[in-house]
């Protein structure tokens, strides 16, 4: 089963598209120096984007009158955005495979670019207004991050993007065990792909406004089974009055989560010595910390416009569209208990990271539902992958699923019925 | 119409309940005693200028009006909700509590929104006239916000009645009520902890004198706090408020601040005093049961055609009972109130012997809020819940006659 729709599956394919011919082994010698080699890369893409801004302005002036861009204008944006691809893809370990200096295609993660097609004036003229939602996403996912989180100690810190974490937290796993984890290489390969069609976007080489799916954006995601997965079942369809009122209608189930949510880590401290002692958490406990994290996505999905209904209090499964599906109770290795929080510390980092993305697509979603009584598929979807990566971490923090969260996109499905741990 | 049929034991039995309704509110009424004074009407020119007198009045009229304005439009939104608010069942997946919080809460917001224009009139006027120094955009949101926190006592007070509702069907009302109350009272003992910018009271002259007072009006020692509002209003105040333990008396800095002289502070204090003296709190409480009983009642009423209060569908038809009858109950909880302010203030008369301080703190108070010290009776009897200015001053010339007889 498919757990997200895409939308997008019969749309035409984008004109800027992002491909992937990576088998995720990586050197450890030159992903230890990465940096350190990527900067005659980026030295050379400094130099290219100052003559890119010129040819950009050239481009926009010339297809607004024209009503398509010059050929050859079109080539070199076209070679200057899949060579900033390159570089980045490179730097931000989605691939292994160096550079070259052209922006000619034949990279391991490359960029398709169609050939120059007419585009509508009206677009073109107010290009860089009509980007501005979109450079508010490529700072989440690809840029140092457009928002200043309060620190509890009153001070300040930029956040981070989810390309940035992802490759800060893939340089380690790649130095230890010489392969890129998959979902990270993905998450990347996302970011880049988003990126990417906001520059065509930006540099007038196409007038197809970028799509924040993530399964619109990787043509080729792998299907997972596992034990904590979500599954959406709700239309895009949504009412403007809840969606103008969601804030504030969210209010009392932000107070629910804050009183379940002291019990849920009492629970998960009980949870964590039970476990330990007996391999497997008891079953009341399991029961308890799925409701409650299954209910932390619910509100989630509802605050973030994911979801249009109006939760539920309890947790149920099955009660809501955007719904989490927990796995029974499974023997776990006591070692990876004894050090769970050491464990889940990247994945609440990049919980932390996601946590932007789906913010970004919310505080958007509002806006465009409000206009159209509807959620943009891209960001509802975005939405749905942060709120997915975002439960598991929450799922394997608390002990009820032994399995790290996957942080890549990807197609799931109910995972096939385990031998369960007999009850006590 | 529905036609009300009732059996002649239904009929005894309902003619019981209003007996006994009527003497417990005698016997409320009652308890706030009040000594039988013949005030005389005096002249407002003798106590303010001409021109005060033209300016309060209009100030007055013009929010008075706005109030009217809000107040109709708050009954027909609210009626248009009753009969269409039904459908927004489909936005919910939350089940059947759930989805009668949902209908609650989009009602209120319902009546937020069509309120915010009012409420900007009202700002502007208070603006033009330098009561509030407010910005718009800081009211909005604040505003806004603030539904969040109506949001969740919508929320309790639903899922209480609802779930009573779902066990005793049509007689959920009865049990409601007490629970209602009971909240109320939690409540009102938790609320000094629920207001915001409080500080304690520092000032070892005003906490001697109001210890003095507490001993003279024989009631125990409260809390002492001031609250921070000189950023949003220029209006003095001061307030009791909680039960028990919690009593506290909470002065506005615009009083501590505002001109007052240490008498008239002094006053300002005997007076609230006199409100935890009296258990005001507590009788305030026992007016909302009396006012609970029936009002619920009727909501149990209202609702049997859409099911009873067990369903959700029924949360908008409640919702206009619900304020149709509070805004109806509104002028004869006033009375309640102007009572429970005329004891406070001639206790405060007795405790400080100062008719002086009275009068001067009434004129004061009067001026620094811009408010009409004898409003058209209209405007007293719908919005009133202290007694006039003039009255008050009619009270401090009373009991300065009646003890120097």
């Amino acid at each position: 089963m498919n757990a997200i729709p895409t939308d997008q599956e019969s749309a035409p394919a984008a004109p800027i598209r992002l491909t992937i011919d990576d088998d995720l082994a990586r050197n450890r010698l030159l992903v230890f120096f990465r940096l350190i080699f990527s900067v005659p890369y980026l030295i050379w893409l400094a130099i290219w984007a100052i003559g890119a801004f010129f040819a950009a302005i050239g481009n926009w002036a010339a297809t607004l009158f024209r009503g398509e861009p010059p050929a050859s204008l079109h080539d070199f944006l076209a070679r200057f955005v899949r060579y900033a691809t390159h570089v980045y893809a490179y730097l931000y370990l989605a691939s292994e495979q160096a550079p070259s200096f052209s922006g000619r295609p034949g990279n391991s993660v490359d960029l398709e670019i169609d050939p120059p097609r007419r585009q509508n004036r009206w677009t073109v003229a107010f290009r860089a207004v009509l980007a501005l939602p979109g450079i508010a996403i490529v700072g989440v996912l690809a840029g140092t991050g457009p928002t200043s989180v309060a620190s509890q100690s009153g001070g300040q810190f930029r956040s981070l993007s989810l390309l940035v974490v992802a490759a800060f937290l893939g340089w380690f796993y790649a130095l230890i065990r010489g392969r890129m984890p998959r979902g990270l290489r993905d998450l990347v390969a996302y970011a880049l792909a988003y990126a990417a069609q906001l520059w065509g976007y930006l540099l007038v080489l196409t007038d197809r406004y970028p799509t924040s799916d993530p399964f619109a954006l990787l043509r080729s995601l792998p299907t997972r089974s596992d034990p904590v997965w979500l599954e959406v079942r709700d239309g895009l369809r949504r009412s403007r009055l809840t969606v103008f009122f969601r804030l504030v209608l969210a209010v009392p189930h932000l107070v629910w989560l804050t009183l379940w949510g002291v019990l849920a880590a009492l629970a998960a401290i009980l949870n964590w010595f039970a476990t330990l002692a007996a391999g497997t958490s008891p079953r009341w406990l399991h029961r308890f910390l799925a409701a409650f994290v299954r209910y932390q996505l619910h509100v989630s999905a509802f605050l973030y416009l994911t979801g249009n209904p109006f939760p539920g209090f309890v947790g149920a499964e099955g009660s809501y569209p955007i719904d989490l599906h927990v796995g029974p109770r499974q023997r776990q290795n006591r070692w990876t208990v004894l050090f769970r929080l050491i464990l889940a510390v990247p994945a609440l980092i990049l919980a932390g990271a996601f946590s932007g993305l789906v913010g970004i697509a919310a505080v958007l979603g509002w806006f465009a539902a409000l206009a159209t009584g509807r959620m943009p598929p891209g960001l509802r979807n975005a939405g749905a992958f942060a709120l997915r990566y975002m439960s598991q971490a929450n799922a394997y923090l608390a002990l009820v699923s032994p399995a790290y969260p996957y942080s890549g996109p990807c197609l799931e499905q109910a995972p096939a019925p385990e031998p369960t741990v007999p009850g006590p | 119409m529905t036609r009300l049929r009732l059996h002649w034991e239904a009929a005894l039995a309902l003619a019981a309940a209003t007996g006994l309704w009527l003497l417990a509110a005698q016997a409320l009424w009652r308890s706030t005693h009040l000594p039988s004074l013949d005030l005389p009407h005096l002249d407002p020119h003798r106590y303010f200028n001409s021109a005060f007198l033209d300016h309060s009045s209009s100030y007055e009229l013009f929010l008075a009006i706005v109030g009217v304005l809000s107040s109709i439009t708050l009954v027909v939104v609210l009626a248009i909700y009753a009969r269409r608010g039904a459908s927004l069942v489909r936005e919910s997946a939350a089940g059947r509590v759930g989805t009668g919080m949902l209908l609650a809460m989009i009602g209120f917001a319902l009546v937020w929104l069509a309120q915010v224009p009012f409420g900007l009139a009202t700002l502007w006027w208070q603006r033009d006239h330098h009561v509030s120094h407010q910005g718009y955009l800081e009211w909005l949101l604040l505003s806004f916000l603030s539904l969040g926190s109506v949001f969740v006592f919508v929320c309790v007070g639903v899922a209480i009645a609802m779930g009573l509702a779902g066990v005793m069907r049509s007689w959920w009302w009865l049990a409601a009520a007490p629970v209602f109350v009971g909240l109320a009272l939690l409540f009102t003992f938790l609320s000094p902890c629920l207001i915001p910018n409080t500080s304690p009271l520092h000032s070892p002259v005003l906490r001697a004198e109001a210890r003095a007072l507490e001993r003279i009006e024989g009631t125990p020692e409260a809390r002492l706090e001031v609250e921070d509002l000189k950023r949003s209003t220029t209006a003095p105040n001061a307030v009791s408020t909680g039960l028990g333990p919690s009593r506290t008396m909470i002065l506005w800095d615009t009083l501590l601040n505002g001109g007052f002289s240490r008498s008239q502070i002094r006053f300002v204090m005997a007076h609230e005093i006199g409100h935890l003296a009296h258990d005001d709190s507590l009788k305030q409480a026992g007016w909302l049961a009396l006012f609970l009983i029936p009002t619920l009642g009727l909501i149990a009423f209202f609702t049997r055609r859409r099911g009873g209060m067990a369903e959700a569908e029924a949360v908008p038809i409640a919702l206009l009972v619900l304020v149709t009858l509070e805004l109806l109950a509104g002028p004869a909880l006033n009375l309640v109130t102007r009572r429970q302010e005329a004891a406070a203030d001639w206790a405060a008369l007795e405790a400080t012997r100062d008719p002086a301080a009275g009068r001067e703190t009434m004129r004061q108070l009067a001026i620094k809020s811009r408010s009409n010290p004898d409003p058209p009776s209209w405007i007293y009897g719908l919005y009133e819940n202290h007694p006039t200015i003039m009255q008050r001053i009619a009270m401090a010339e009373a009991w300065k006659a009646q003890d120097s007889e």
